[in-house]
């Protein structure tokens, strides 16, 4: 059968477009000119300017410290919540239990970080770092459990039965058999939560208070008030970050099988 | 008996951390969001005393009413245009090579690594006056030099699209992977042109994709608001960015949850009707 | 009869694999024509090729005269049954059933009343409004068979349409679809690795090995007169014996002498000279064995042997028995009540013996086919499995 080559070209003009301001965002950054408008030459001297911020370290350092809590604390709720959304799988708890985990997914950022002030602001809880970091465990739950509970869709319960039929206790098989089984699951889940965490704006943006910045705070008000260029710089270096960071998760992954 | 309440609490045990943290900083909040929405604000900006009707009155506004017509306009057509491309593009990846797959969906995706405040920024930069794309539509003729590409809901649709495509992607090209292709063959056996039959056997049978898809694209369309803000432009604001400034410029909480729990009902709405549809098709999947 | 469907010096490459190789084939109008073959034979890639989902790399395909070859399967009066069926998981049985015409565009009463007389023809008329996914597989394939029939195609073009379905219901619904071709009439072009359909259901089989055809001929001329050793092990069971051609006897007979056993009489209709080597090949059905020396006649080869191996299958028994360095399968029927003689056992003396005109000789023989036997024979010196039951 004859195949249409029209799908094979809608997708290399999407990759384009897909690519095309990222790889625009990288050359500027080794402009040299200002407004990024003209090439004025090879230049590293926004990197170099990126140095003298102390403001981006510390809003980096603020992302990062919230990005590893929020990840350790949502894996564990997530994968809880996925161990118990495949194994009672048909109860009525768990329905709801599904659609509880699921709707976050789906509903737009600005509406978890409107009703997480408003809580904030009822309960009289002070908006900061705490604030922000109660958000992203929030949302972060809902992907690793989704991540794990896919990888849990591929796995066989009888081994738990087999473990336990060779006379394994529950501590046992849950730590020889269960965790090994689904730690790429947990792992790539962890690994996504740290990067949405990272990534975060409009929630963090709604419940961050007036003295605490994160990265993509910081960036936001680069965009809106700040230099074009240092953005550039400071988004190949994110680039580069994070490229490497999946890269290596994927090898990982991989080799796990 | 005591093994099945022995199940019952294990399955409780076990699903009450989540339950719970979800409950409290999720659950609950939304629910908050249409409470607040009947009290009114207190002159420090923050929440008030008492119940009140004003902050639904205020939102019968036109001015609110024409940002809303402006967001359900906006998802509608970004929904459209992204399933008009992903669809062939889901096509495509479940028919090719697995070599060339891997490669295209690891492709797809990269961009999705990087920083979503980034990406709008470089479409900022890319379509400003001064920039390359103008350059080259004046070159070419396509439009005059006053013509603005920023700030205005034109923009807002090209780089909404830009932002959502890879989500309508994936649920489709992951939908045309199940799909028995044998099926297109049988099509044309019996006497179906090419087009006869995507149209008839293929979409149908990608539709739960196509459900999914649509889902991930149409709601966070609707609560849009970093595209809108950095290059919709007065001409380009949509409910999100109503929802920021009574927030952060009027510190009017109680407006802003009036405002959100409208954007709530209508986010929703299509999610009930497409979960509606997926469980009439039996089985309810992740995808 | 007339040639309705050929290929003419047919010839199909994928990459480096030739999955069809120079195949010309006339298949007549009405009849039931089977491409009989082991998996990777090419009898799938000429079926795709008849129905348009291949174009040949070479050579021309013809339907009713007509220059077919260019045409996309859509535009060609031929319907296929695919072996997964492929019904629409969407479509009721109904809907399924009516696509065909739907897409051809007839008018609404004319659909409706052709649905409803296929689905009588297929006694499916209480299940038409359920979809697929609740369907039995004989249920599944009789809709695909009206899906296809209802559209009036020249060419009804099968592939492996049983090969899903359990023993019983794969008789049931061979039977069936004998019954389907009577009553409509046209022409079959049947797919298949399974020769118990090809011989049950076919007016004429081509047997295909790695994209030739080996042999085209009747099921009747295919079992009893294969011309290569691959026909011959593939279909059915035989017996390979290797020996020379020591003379003439009698204008239309030949002397061999096999394995040191000299004298052995066949007939021999491919003139092989003396001197040549040969295969002898004797299906096991054809010999027989007693423990009493039979009389001698004079084209009856007959040898004295010991039995080696035994299986009992009910209705037949196989006895391996060797004379001299031969090994020799015999079948034996049972058409007397078995346990009022006394068996045959192991390591009794026994005579075998079969006619002359019941063997064949093998102008073309590999020893890569003895691969197809059901038991091959163990040669000479071999250790004895013992896997007899008695």
């Amino acid at each position: 059968m004859k195949r249409s080559r029209l799908p094979l070209l809608v997708t290399i003009v999407v990759l384009f477009f897909l690519y095309l301001p990222i790889i625009i965002l990288v050359v500027n950054s080794f402009n040299a000119s200002r407004f990024g408008t003209g090439w004025q030459g090879f230049s590293m001297r926004w990197y170099a300017r990126l140095l003298h911020e102390p403001e981006i370290w510390r809003a980096a350092r603020n992302s990062l410290t919230i990005a590893l809590g929020a990840t350790v604390l949502s894996v564990v709720f997530g994968t809880t919540a996925a161990v118990a959304l495949h194994r009672f799988a048909r109860s009525r708890l768990q329905r709801f239990h599904y659609g509880l985990v699921y709707t976050p997914l789906v509903v737009p950022e600005i509406l978890m970080g409107i009703s997480l002030l408003m809580a904030f602001a009822a309960a009289g809880v002070r908006l900061g770092l705490g604030t922000i970091f109660l958000a992203h465990v929030t949302f972060c739950v809902s992907f690793v459990a989704m991540t794990v509970l896919a990888r849990l869709q591929d796995f066989d319960f009888a081994v738990i039965e087999a473990a336990q039929d060779l006379g394994a206790g529950w501590g046992t098989t849950l730590r020889k058999v269960l965790l090994p089984l689904i730690a790429p699951g947990i792992l790539a889940g962890a690994l996504l939560a740290f990067t949405l965490s990272i990534d975060d704006f409009v929630i963090t943006f709604f419940v961050a208070g007036p003295g605490s910045t994160t990265l993509p705070i910081r960036i936001y008000s680069m965009i809106k008030y700040g230099s074009p260029p240092l953005i550039n710089a400071l988004s190949t270096i994110l680039l580069t970050v994070t490229f490497t960071a999946v890269a290596a998760s994927q090898r990982i992954s991989r080799s796990k099988g | 008996m005591k093994a099945d309440t022995r199940k019952k609490l294990q399955e409780a045990l076990v699903s009450s951390p989540s339950l719970l943290w979800l409950g409290l900083f999720f659950l609950f909040p939304t629910l908050l969001v249409f409470v607040l929405a009947l009290r009114p604000a207190n002159p420090y900006g923050g929440i008030g005393q008492g119940w009140t009707l004003e902050n639904l009155r205020r939102l019968a506004d036109p001015s609110y009413l024409e940002v809303a017509r402006r967001t359900l306009e906006i998802s509608l057509v970004t929904t459209v245009i992204c399933l008009l491309l992903a669809v062939p593009i889901g096509y495509y990846l479940a028919r090719v090579s697995l070599k060339w797959r891997n490669l295209f969906l690891m492709l797809i995706i990269i961009p999705f690594w990087t920083n979503f405040l980034i990406r709008v920024f470089a479409w900022k930069v890319l379509l400003h006056p001064e920039g390359p794309i103008k350059h080259i539509l004046v070159f070419l003729g396509l439009v005059g030099p006053q013509t603005s590409l920023l700030y205005n809901a034109g923009a807002v649709v090209l780089v909404s699209v830009y932002t959502f495509l890879p989500f309508t992607i994936l649920p489709i090209y992951a939908a045309a992977d199940k799909f028995d292709f044998q099926l297109l063959e049988a099509a044309r056996d019996l006497g179906a042109r090419k087009f006869q039959a995507f149209r008839r056997i293929f979409l149908p049978g990608i539709r739960r994709g196509l459900f999914t898809a649509i889902l991930f694209v149409f709601i966070p369309a609707l609560g849009s608001y970093v595209i809108p803000d950095i290059v919709g432009g007065p001409g380009g604001e949509l409910i999100g960015n109503k929802i920021a400034q009574r927030v952060f410029v009027d510190r009017n909480l109680p407006l802003a949850s009036a405002i959100s729990a409208v954007l709530i009902l209508s986010v929703l709405a299509p999610l009930a009707a497409v979960l509606f549809l997926q469980r009439k098709d039996e089985r309810p999947e992740i995808l | 009869m007339s040639e309705f469907l050929e290929f003419h010096d047919v010839s199909k490459r994928f990459g480096t694999i030739h999955a069809v190789s120079d195949v010309t084939l006339e298949i007549r109008k009405g009849e039931v024509f089977s491409l009989l073959g082991p998996s990777g034979c090419g009898k799938t890639t000429m079926l795709r090729l008849a129905a348009g989902f291949e174009r040949p790399d070479k050579g021309r395909i013809l339907l009713d005269g007509r220059d077919i070859t260019d045409l996309p399967p859509n535009k060609r009066q031929v319907n296929t049954i695919f072996q997964s069926y492929a019904l629409f998981p969407h479509m009721t049985v109904r809907e399924n059933i009516a696509f065909g015409l739907r897409v051809a565009k007839r008018p609404k009463p004319e659909i409706d009343s052709e649905v409803e007389r296929m689905l009588h023809l297929i006694r499916m008329t209480d299940q038409a409004d359920k979809k697929p996914d609740l369907l039995s597989g004989g249920q599944k394939q009789r809709v695909a068979i009206a899906r296809a029939l209802i559209n009036k195609p020249q060419v009804l073009l099968l592939d492996e349409p049983l090969a899903a379905l359990d023993l019983k219901l794969r008789q049931r619904m061979l039977i069936e679809l004998d019954m389907i071709h009577d009553e409509v009439g046209i022409t079959f072009l049947y797919v298949t690795h399974d020769q118990g359909e090809a011989m049950g259901l076919s007016d004429r089989i081509a047997v295909m090995e790695s994209g030739r055809i080996e042999q085209v001929g009747t099921p009747v001329e295919i079992y009893e007169a294969p011309r290569t050793s691959f026909v011959a092990a593939f279909i059915g069971d035989t017996n390979f014996l290797e020996g020379e051609v020591s003379g003439l006897e009698d204008g239309e007979y030949s002397r061999l002498e096999i394995a040191g056993v000299p004298g052995i009489i066949c007939f021999n209709d491919k003139s092989i000279r003396p001197g040549n080597p040969v295969f002898l090949s004797i299906r096991p059905e054809k010999v027989h064995i007693s423990r009493d020396k039979p009389q001698e006649e004079r084209l009856r080869n007959m040898m004295p042997a010991v039995v080696e191996d035994v299986i009992y299958l009910g209705s037949t028994t196989k006895y391996w028995v060797r004379a001299g360095e031969l090994r020799v399968q015999v079948l034996r029927q049972h058409s007397r009540f078995f346990l009022d003689e006394r068996p045959i056992r192991w390591n009794d003396p026994v005579w075998v013996w079969w006619h002359g005109d019941d063997g064949f000789m093998l102008e073309r023989y590999r020893e890569v086919d003895e691969d197809l036997l059901a038991i091959p024979p163990r040669k000479v010196g071999e250790s004895d499995g013992g896997n007899g039951k008695s």
